[in-house]
């Protein structure tokens, strides 16, 4: 009895002072510690299972394309493409890549993997895209020539994408085997993952870290804390109140890019939303700069126009300000819409991400001051996406990133003749706008398409399929030490794992 | 014997009941595994890929049959796997239930600790200072949220004195004194709210104990005022705050999310929570049979502790 | 007017405060809590909003007010909710028992099975966020806990003998339900109903955090910590003033809840002393000195006056108490019930309530004053030279313990060195010695398995275990059937006799005196009124009370029932002979002055004025 005490008080005592020896996780050379957002649901290579997966994947899997940090479009497993003709893609595989089983990358596995995304049984986010495939050939074992059944300029956006990543096609089942720098060498489900470097990945010196250590923090607060208190070395998703902080403290630099945006959707089904006037009077009341303030802390910017970026080569710096906030022409337009005092409605968004919630209500009291009165539902997310799924809302908000910095990454949030989904209005078609969506995607000319997508925006700022709200700021924190980790332009922001090849710490 | 096979009939009809509802409730709600899981990231997936998955995850047969394969899975001890990424059920709950417990243990452990000394003296001394600043504590305990008090332990004894990690896991085998540090936090928030029930229950308890026949005889039989206080006043004070407590501990099995969140300590509610929220099915109903088994399992145990400690209830 | 509802004022009244605050927001000429202002965006005080703006510009005092609406509102209808519903299913399932207890009660364990935030969570997301979800979730949360509280209440009030008699008349199940027993279970169903309503604002936050509770821009104080705690590193306050009025309501509710439980307890409904149970200074008052002339008295009891303090001033229950008891001798006190007796006793042994003290005279055991003696010294004593028996010997011992250890623990506090293995082979011996049959199998038994008999017998054996001078016996036969009665007195009688120990029997049964004492002491109204010998009082009674208590009771064996009108309460004592107002002789000379005790004859006293005059008359009637 006594003894137990005694023990209880020396180590109560001493407890301050043991932080020294062992409270502290310590640095291990070669070993960078990344704080996640998410732990990944699954890395399957080629279904979509969110941004926190498609950093693991960016680390086991490479495809035959990826993105410099710049966000051009540089060579993977393929060292070189071209188009033949308007319809043919030609890939040359490079030499030296082999999957982690130690066998080399060839055109068979290309073709096979291609094959499979496209299959009828297959959950691949590109099925549709690949199942535009009339036909692969494989002249030899480092060319792919692939044959679309129309012309798409496209492609090699595509094929960069991290869904897109080549497993041998002798990988046992439900066991891909990747060409990436990294190995998975175990992890715990929810928890984390610890990767190994390959010793024969085909970049000569790289990787350059000898392991790497993924940790999910779902808590934003507590995945700061974890890069202050030195239990990692990198964060991803840091959070808008956290960034200045950051900032100030000069052990730790942040990486920011406006990537994503916020934006609105209508249910054109239900009452006056159907009337693009009426749309368009809602572009024009919204105070963005309200959202970039309450929703990002000034971490993003207003988004007026369609979402395509500032240092795009298919910007247009008129008509990006086409949505900008004027309250007086968004009554105007109510009034000639048959609204003069408005009308009530509900907003549609979640409470379960606080961007979300923040957004719907800062749009909530827009709508008010021009005497829309709607009332919010912030359901949790599954049921959020499922009603918007099913069109069983009236005006929604909704975050998102275009696959690309390509805008034809933005089909799928304005084209009205795919399915329904909760990313695209319900039951809004544009005709117009599917029209020129569709020949931007077939045109290789980068002039033309850039006129075709200036039409395209004029169309959108009139009709109003979507409303853009805001870009907001995606960024990395990470210690002084870690070097080469760079968060990727644009909507590339969530491929900046591919990076991690390059990173080293110390 | 009889008394004890119904008692255990009891409890496995219970746990069915709360299975099958939840089966049937997380069913109904809205919101399909696979959608979810293929629209992650706030994209739109492929209808042709989520049809196909729907499909491949048995989503597409009657509820009635996936009803049926549930049960009989159950009864073979099989709970299923995961939708999100075929892990089984099973395994999931054996690694995770252990560190839940251990929080919850943990939790207890400081609850007791310090709320029945505490709740003992404020009673003793009515009315005191003591007795007031202690019952303003235990309401301030109660009211400040734990995610609050998560967030502000993380911010003074990671951030600010850098004295342990932020949060986290690391297994006891691997490395007893960072496992014990990483609890540390995490418990001392699950014991906060503890802490204050145990408190006014034991303050209250004693308060009834006090002015009993037998504190009186006790005294008359001059004993010293601390064995009165712990044999005669304490010892039958306790059963009552012991019950609260568990049935409090009982409630916690599912109930640290918010402490496994801030803490990023992974037990069974997050998995719990996540599986929620991606409707993973049999992830849900398979962690809700286990804590509903187990809370019955904690009424039956209880009852024994409660007949040790209660010698009138021993042969009733 | 309870004195325990009088407590009930302070938190009540707070409580009152916060719900009339929330009720009367719309009159308060607050600015708008929803009303955005980006551009003053977590502003600090200001003019026009003394706490200053949140996340969005929104005025924080109003927010505050308007949250305190929706977050009592959730907290007392959900709580209202499940009391009704609660209350309901728990008195049908203790009154009719079988299936509907089953039902009632078992659906209860469903609930409780459920995690809480599972529950909610799958109720939100089947029915979407708002109030009326979470009211919904909150009283099924707390359904089984005021199930369970009224279906136990109703339990044990069932075989409570008001009920009991209510059913011998007849009366429906409804009604009996709604008039006798709802009214006795509602005490603990308020208690829990004021708990189930600070949890649920406890509660309502959490949920509110999680995106389940009430939905924005709607405030409620789990809204405005959500959204402070993102802002925590740039306006801390914020976080701050949703946490104060969480806290501030709940130490309310619960001060309300602790109040409740007093005033509804008839065990603390008396006098609200501090509890000292270590240390008992008592005033130093100049002792009067032992009769000189009785210097064998074990006890000598001198002038004893007690005093209670109670909220309408102190009242002396006890006063100028005289009276010995020597070895070998059976001293009785009699009286009815509030004459101070009991008091008395417990005086003597230092085992006063708090809020009692003697506040003047003295009682010595061998040469000491125990009045003035302190606690550690007399610890010593009570117990060893003095021990009392109490008169309900279930409840005068310990339920959780085996009666062996009980009396072993009383021996070894007295006796250094003894093993506990010595002192229980010692308890054995005693339970053998009180007359219980397989004294070594009985030792190990509990209270609760022995008849009323065999624990009073238990509560002898612990009494006399150290042999002590002094026993004092309070009413110890009272709770017994007669048989018992009579068994328990000769077991009193013998071993008196064996020991030599001076006996003080309490008593209101003039049978039991004149069976057992040698000398009486009769009290009214916390005097002594007369003492002598017992054949001399019971010859030739000089008190009138003493009279009158004799002749209401011919057999001896019950209550006096003869005697017009009650014994007054202490607070309205009359200041001339308290027995005044019930006294067939009363003169208006009696209510004038108190009546001294008076000497008449050897050993016996008597407090009349008119004693000898009254004798003399009924001399003469008899003559």
């Amino acid at each position: 009895m006594r003894t137990t005490r005694r023990t209880l008080i020396a180590t109560g005592a001493a407890l301050p002072f043991l932080r020294l020896t062992g409270a502290q996780a310590q640095r291990t050379p070669g070993l960078l510690r990344f704080g996640l957002s998410a732990f990944p649901p699954s890395v399957q290579p080629w279904a979509n299972t969110g941004t926190a997966a498609a950093t693991v994947k960016l680390l086991i899997h490479r495809g035959l394309l990826s993105y410099d940090t710049k966000g051009n479009l540089r060579g993977e497993l393929a060292e070189e493409w071209r188009n033949e003709g308007a319809e043919a893609w030609v890939f040359r595989l490079r030499p030296n890549a082999v999957f982690h089983n130690g066998e080399p990358v060839t055109a068979s596995d290309v073709k096979w993997n291609l094959e499979q995304i496209a299959a009828e049984r297959s959950t691949a986010y590109y099925r549709a895209e690949m199942q535009g495939i009339e036909r692969i050939e494989t002249p030899d074992e480092r060319t792919v020539r692939i044959v679309m059944k129309s012309p798409i300029a496209t492609l090699p956006n595509w094929m960069a994408s991290y869904h897109m990543g080549m497993v041998s096609r002798r990988s046992p089942a439900g066991q891909p085997i990747g060409a990436g720098p990294f190995v998975i060498r175990s992890q715990e489900r929810g928890t984390s993952l610890d990767l190994v470097a390959f010793d024969k990945y085909y970049k000569p010196g790289l990787p350059k870290l000898r392991a790497l250590r993924l940790v999910a923090y779902a808590d934003e607060n507590l995945r700061v804390a974890a890069l202050q208190a030195g239990d990692v070395d990198l964060i991803e998703y840091v959070p808008w109140q956290s960034m200045a902080s950051i900032e100030a403290d000069e052990r730790f630099k942040l990486d920011t890019v406006d990537g994503p945006f916020m934006y609105l959707l209508f249910n054109a089904t239900r009452g006056p939303l159907g009337d693009a006037r009426v749309r368009r009077a809602i572009a024009h009341a919204i105070r963005r700069d309200d959202i970039v303030k309450a929703a990002f802390f000034g971490r993003g910017s207003p988004l007026e126009g369609m979402p395509i970026q500032p240092n795009s080569e298919f910007h247009d710096p008129e008509l990006s300000k086409g949505w900008r906030y004027d309250p007086a022409e968004a009554r105007r337009l109510l009034a000639e819409a048959g609204h003069p005092n408005g009308f009530s409605t509900s907003i549609l968004a979640t409470a379960q991400y606080g961007m979300h919630k923040n957004t719907a209500e800062v749009v909530q009291q827009s709508l008010a001051d021009i005497g829309i009165q709607a009332e919010l539902r912030l359901p949790d997310w599954a049921t959020r996406v499922s009603l918007g799924n099913r069109g069983q809302y009236e005006i929604a908000v909704n975050g998102t990133s275009t696959d690309n910095n390509d805008p034809d990454g933005l089909s799928n949030l304005v084209n009205g003749s795919l399915s329904p989904s909760y990313v695209r209005s319900y039951g809004l078609r544009v005709p117009r706008l599917e029209e020129l969506m569709a020949q931007a995607r077939a045109e290789f000319d980068t002039a033309k398409r850039r006129e075709i997508y200036r039409d395209a925006q004029r169309v959108v700022l009139e009709e109003v399929p979507i409303v853009g709200l805001a870009w907001r700021s995606q960024g990395y924190a990470m210690a002084r030490e870690v070097t080469g980790f760079k968060n990727m332009p644009g909507s590339l922001s969530f491929f900046s794992g591919i990076t991690l090849e390059e990173t080293a710490i110390g | 014997m009889g008394w004890v096979a119904r008692r255990i009939g009891v409890s496995l009809l219970l746990v069915w009941i709360v299975a099958s509802i939840v089966f049937l409730a997380i069913h109904l709600v809205p919101g399909d595994p696979a959608e979810l899981l293929l629209s992650s990231g706030g994209v739109a997936p492929d209808p042709g890929a989520v049809a196909e998955l729907r499909d491949r995850l048995g989503l597409n047969l009657p509820l009635a049959q996936q009803y049926v394969s549930f049960l009989s899975g159950v009864v073979r001890g099989d709970l299923g796997t995961s939708l999100v990424d075929e892990y089984p059920v099973l395994d999931e709950i054996l690694l995770r239930l252990p560190r839940t417990l251990e929080l919850i243990a943990a939790g207890a452990l400081i609850a007791v600790l310090v709320g029945i000394p505490a709740g003992t003296l404020a009673a003793l001394r009515r009315g005191s200072a003591f007795d007031r600043i202690a019952s303003g504590v235990a309401a301030l305990l109660l009211a400040v949220p734990v995610f609050v008090v998560g967030t502000l332990l993380v911010l003074v004894f990671a951030q600010i004195l850098r004295w342990m990690p932020a949060g986290g896991y690391v297994p006891l085998a691997e490395d007893p004194w960072r496992h014990l540090t990483l609890l540390a936090l995490p418990a001392l928030a699950i014991g906060k709210g503890l802490v204050a029930v145990v408190f006014r229950m034991t303050r209250a308890s004693v308060l009834d104990a006090l002015s009993r026949d037998f504190v009186r005889t006790a005294r008359a039989k001059g004993l010293s005022p601390s064995r009165v206080l712990m044999r005669h006043v304490v010892r039958n004070a306790l059963i009552p705050v012991l019950t609260v407590l568990a049935l409090h501990m009982g409630t916690l099995l599912g109930g640290t999310v918010l402490v496994e969140y801030v803490f990023n300590w992974p037990g069974l509610s997050t998995p719990l929570l996540r599986a929620v929220e991606a409707r993973d099915y049999p992830m849900v109903v398979g962690i809700v049979l286990t804590i509903s088994a187990l809370f019955v399992l904690l009424n039956l145990v209880m009852d024994l502790v409660y007949a040790a400690l209660d010698p009138r209830i021993r042969h009733a | 007017m309870r004195p325990g509802t009088k407590r009930l004022w302070v938190p009540a009244g707070l409580v009152a405060l916060i719900v009339l605050l929330a009720l009367l927001a719309p009159l308060l000429g607050l600015p708008d809590p929803v009303r955005q202002d980006v551009a003053q965006r977590l502003a600090g005080p200001m003019p026009g909003s003394p706490l200053g703006r949140d996340e969005f510009g929104r005025d924080v005092l109003s927010r505050l007010i308007w949250g305190a609406r929706s977050s009592l509102a959730v907290a007392f209808a959900s709580a209202s909710i499940a009391c009704l519903f609660g209350t309901i299913l728990g008195l049908l399932g203790g009154w009719f028992r079988g299936l509907g207890e089953f039902l009632a009660v078992r659906s209860m364990d469903i609930v409780l099975c459920f995690p809480p935030v599972l529950l909610a969570l799958l109720v939100v997301t089947l029915l979407g966020p708002g109030a009326g979800t979470l009211i919904m979730v909150l009283s099924v949360l707390y359904l089984p806990g005021f199930v369970r509280v009224t279906y136990a209440e109703v339990l044990s009030a069932r075989s409570h003998d008001y009920v009991e008699a209510v059913r011998a008349l007849g009366a429906s199940a409804g009604r009996i339900l709604t008039r006798t027993v709802l009214p006795n279970v509602a005490g603990p169903i308020l208690v829990q109903f004021s708990l189930a309503v600070a949890s649920a604002v406890v509660l309502e936050s959490g949920l509110s955090f999680l995106g389940l509770g009430v939905v924005p821009p709607a405030p409620s104080w789990g809204l405005m910590i959500r959204g402070a705690r993102a802002t925590m590193a740039q306006a801390p306050l914020l976080l701050l003033w949703p946490c104060l009025a969480l806290t501030l309501t709940i130490l309310a509710m619960n001060l309300l809840c602790d109040a409740l439980r007093d005033a509804m307890d008839p065990r603390t409904a008396t006098a609200r002393p501090r509890l000292r149970l270590l240390d008992r200074v008592l005033p130093g008052l100049v002792p009067p000195a032992p009769n000189a002339e009785a210097p064998e008295a074990v006890l000598e009891v001198g002038g004893l006056t007690v005093e209670i303090a109670t909220p309408r001033g102190p009242i002396r229950p006890v006063e100028d108490v005289s009276f010995a008891v020597h070895a070998g001798e059976t001293l009785a006190i009699v009286g009815e019930s509030g004459s101070g007796k009991s008091v008395t006793a417990t005086s003597v042994m230092g085992l006063l309530p708090p809020a009692a003290r003697p506040v003047a005279g003295a009682a010595w055991l061998e040469g000491r004053d125990l009045l003035r003696l302190p606690e550690p010294e007399l610890r010593r004593l009570r117990g060893g030279a003095m021990a009392m028996v109490f008169q309900d010997p279930m409840s005068s011992l310990n339920p959780v313990h085996r009666v062996g250890d009980q009396i072993a623990e009383a021996i070894r506090a007295h006796r250094r060195g003894v093993t506990q293995a010595q002192a229980w082979s010692r308890a054995v011996d005693l339970l053998r010695r009180v007359g219980i049959a397989d004294p070594e199998r009985r030792a190990r038994a509990y209270p609760h398995e022995m008849s009323g008999g065999m624990r009073q017998r238990v509560m002898i054996a612990m009494a006399v275990a150290n042999e002590p001078k002094l026993l004092i016996a309070d009413e110890p036969t009272t709770a017994l059937d007669v048989t018992v009665q009579a068994q328990i007195l000769d077991l009193l009688a013998e071993l008196r006799r064996e020991t030599g120990m001076a006996l003080i029997f309490i008593t209101h049964s003039l049978g039991v005196v004149a069976e057992i004492a040698d000398r009486v002491v009769v009290m009214y109204a916390g005097q002594v009124v007369e003492q002598g010998s017992v054949p001399e009082v019971f010859g030739a009674p000089l008190h009138p009370y003493t009279r009158a208590l004799l002749a209401a009771v011919p057999d001896g064996d019950t209550a006096p029932a003869g005697i017009p009108g009650v014994v007054p309460q202490p607070h309205a004592f009359p200041v001339g002979c308290r027995f005044a107002a019930r006294c067939p002789h009363a003169k208006p000379a009696c209510e004038a002055a108190p009546p001294a005790l008076e000497g008449a004859g050897e050993g016996r006293t008597v407090r009349c004025i008119r004693w000898a005059e009254i004798g003399a008359k009924k001399a003469e009637a008899v003559a």
